[in-house]
């Protein structure tokens, strides 16, 4: 157990009358894949939203590294080291797939921002990670001319240019082909083993099960159980969650 | 079900950069040499003031595309600024007898100071609701500057002096402000030029295109939005600025008028908000049309009309403006431009075999991509 990473006490989240995080306490291990994972309309896209910023909570507190991150500006939880995918996958259309990566070089002097985008250190290092997710070739497309698999990739390889510690994953492999998934699960391995920390929402089982270190499983807005994959699997409460009463 | 590895992609087209550098660097000597020859080209005067006017739109056009251009905030608004920016030089003049030039900037730095909390308040906002906002404050400064008539002048307006003396005769105070106006534009374009290729020029087309994603890899999107619009703001007013040092003459009316900042709008638009000449293209465009229907029909609606449609095309076949448009149509004569498209290197051998019986399926493939 490391309290050291990303942790949430009480988090809740009201949209009308319907609590979409309800008093959720979680801590997610530091340095392993961790998984969310629970029936549609449990919260957790709203609970990752709260966690990076993008919605404020109503609510409780959440915690990274010690550092309070509640309601904070998105792109401060980005600088204190969380990178996040989206759902639906989100990248600029109508750059280039290398200016898209460069979107995510980061400096905090004026200088620094006046300077030309294409830096050569940065340049290599976003052909490197593009390589690394397999779309180095596409460096000059425009991103909204890419597959939909392509531009997950792409997503994700952007999320890494920024070179967080932990990274969120919404739906990696929604609306992917099986090989891509196998792809992605592969990239989420090699990455943890060097280090990052990864909490991922999943529906495809198969791809939670065989690549999380530690499963939360969300119902109605709160975890209802945790463990590891085997443990969650067994639990009478999760095939409850799944099943229906 | 293609396996990973025999996923065939189709290279993205090869650079022939020195060549477009090259055609880059004979365009803008062209463009240049363009500008300095037209006073002594032009035939009269009038045709020389049609330029002034023509070269202030430009001015403010491309002053608008630094937070069009950049953020895709489309300001309806930008209005307010170019009149204040013609009030302040009028009233520093008149009423605190500071150095016309002088009170040109200094009434630029007091529009981008007003710009600030300004846009702290508009810059909350998106889409639809910031142009409202943007067009709320234009009415504003109307109202504030026909009815507050003992300082500003109110409905019967301000005269400026001219600035270089009564002995200089119209047409040469024409050229002069023909060339002050071009210089003004080749500062704002090498400006936008440089944001452009800048990390923080990289931000600000994030926020454009996707801004919850760009602040979600750590782009401070207000703060970027903020500083590029003040500097839009304060572009805007020393365009402003000159043209009342020009024109001589300030109108509430004319000055505080959602005309003024639709043209700005339809200029960029028109010649294409993500391209650093596109304003000026739309402004020679828009502008030049615009003195020819009033030198035809009058002081009549009709060049109101012309703009509306001409505003409709635009929209209709080319959403991106004139310049992108171009560019495409340049990039579908190029040999190697080519599919992205992830293929199976079954279906490549099939569209080979299918392009050698037709030779025209590689053609069709080119545009289904394009859309």
């Amino acid at each position: 157990m490391t309290a050291s990473g990303l942790s949430t006490t009480g988090l809740t989240k009201s949209f009308g009358g319907v609590r979409a995080v309800d008093g959720a306490t979680v801590a997610f291990h530091h340095g392993k894949v961790n998984a969310l994972i629970g029936p549609n309309g449990s919260g957790k896209t709203t609970f990752f939203n709260c966690v990076t910023g993008m919605i404020k909570p109503d609510a409780g507190t959440a915690s990274y590294r010690g550092r309070d991150i509640t309601g904070k500006a998105p792109h401060r939880i980005a600088r204190a080291g969380i990178g996040r995918s989206f759902q639906l996958c989100r990248i600029f259309p109508r750059l280039t797939v290398l200016e898209n990566m460069l979107v995510s070089v980061r400096t905090s002097s004026l200088l620094g921002k006046l300077i030309s985008a294409r830096q050569s250190a940065d340049v290599d290092r976003a052909r490197e990670l593009l390589a690394r997710v397999g779309i180095d070739h596409l460096e000059h497309a425009e991103a909204r001319d890419l597959s939909y698999g392509q531009q997950k990739l792409l997503e994700l390889a952007g999320v890494l240019m920024a070179d967080p510690e932990t990274i969120m994953l919404d739906e990696p492999a929604g609306g992917v082909n099986p090989a891509l998934i196998d792809r992605i699960g592969k990239l989420v391995r090699s990455l943890n083993a060097e280090g990052k920390t990864f909490l991922i929402v999943e529906h495809n089982m198969d791809m939670v099960m065989s690549l999380s270190d530690h499963v939360v499983v969300f119902d109605r807005g709160r975890p209802i159980a945790e463990g590891t994959p085997a443990e969650v699997q067994e639990d009478p409460r999760v095939l409850e969650a799944y099943l229906g009463v | 079900m293609p396996s990973d590895s025999d996923l065939v992609t189709v290279p993205a087209r090869a650079r022939t950069s020195t060549t477009t550098r090259v055609a880059k660097v004979l365009g803008l000597l062209v463009l240049a040499g363009l500008v300095i020859s037209f006073p002594s080209l032009a035939p009269d005067s009038f045709i020389l003031s049609v330029g002034v006017v023509i070269a202030s739109y430009a001015v403010l056009a491309t002053s608008w595309n630094f937070v069009g251009g950049f953020t895709g905030y489309i300001s309806l608004g930008h209005a307010a600024y170019s009149g204040l920016g013609g009030y302040g030089t009028a009233l520093l003049i008149t009423r605190a007898d500071v150095n016309p030039w002088l009170a040109m900037v200094a009434a630029g730095v007091l529009v981008a100071a007003f710009a600030v909390p300004v846009g702290i308040a508009s810059l909350r906002v998106r889409g639809a609701s910031f142009v409202i906002v943007s067009i709320a404050l234009v009415l504003i400064l109307l109202l504030v500057f026909q009815s507050w008539g003992s300082f500003t002048g109110g409905s019967n307006g301000i005269r400026l002096p001219r600035p270089f003396g009564d002995d200089v005769l119209r047409p040469e105070q024409h050229e002069r402000f023909f060339y002050l106006h071009a210089a003004l534009l080749a500062v704002l374009l090498l400006c936008w030029w440089a944001i452009d290729r800048s990390r923080f020029g990289m931000g600000l087309k994030a926020i454009r295109e996707d801004e919850d994603k760009a602040q979600s890899l750590g782009v401070p999107t207000f703060t970027y939005k903020l500083v590029v619009f003040v500097i839009s703001a304060f572009f805007t007013a020393l365009g402003g600025g000159m043209y009342a040092l020009w024109f001589g003459f300030l109108d509430p009316i004319f000055q505080f008028s959602i005309l003024v900042g639709s043209y700005m709008v339809l200029m960029s638009l028109l010649g294409g908000i993500r391209s650093l000449f596109g304003p000026l293209l739309g402004a020679v465009i828009v502008g030049y049309a615009m003195e020819f229907f009033k030198a035809q029909y009058g002081d009549t609606q009709a060049h109101l009309i012309a703009m509306g449609a001409l505003l409709a095309i635009v929209v209709l076949f080319m959403p991106d403006g004139i310049i992108p448009a171009l560019r495409g149509l340049v990039n579908r004569f190029r040999p190697q431009a080519a599919s992205i498209r992830e293929v199976s290197a079954a279906e490549l051998a099939e569209q080979r075999r299918a392009a050698e019986d037709t030779g025209g399926s590689e053609r069709g493939e080119k545009e289904e991509v394009r859309r």
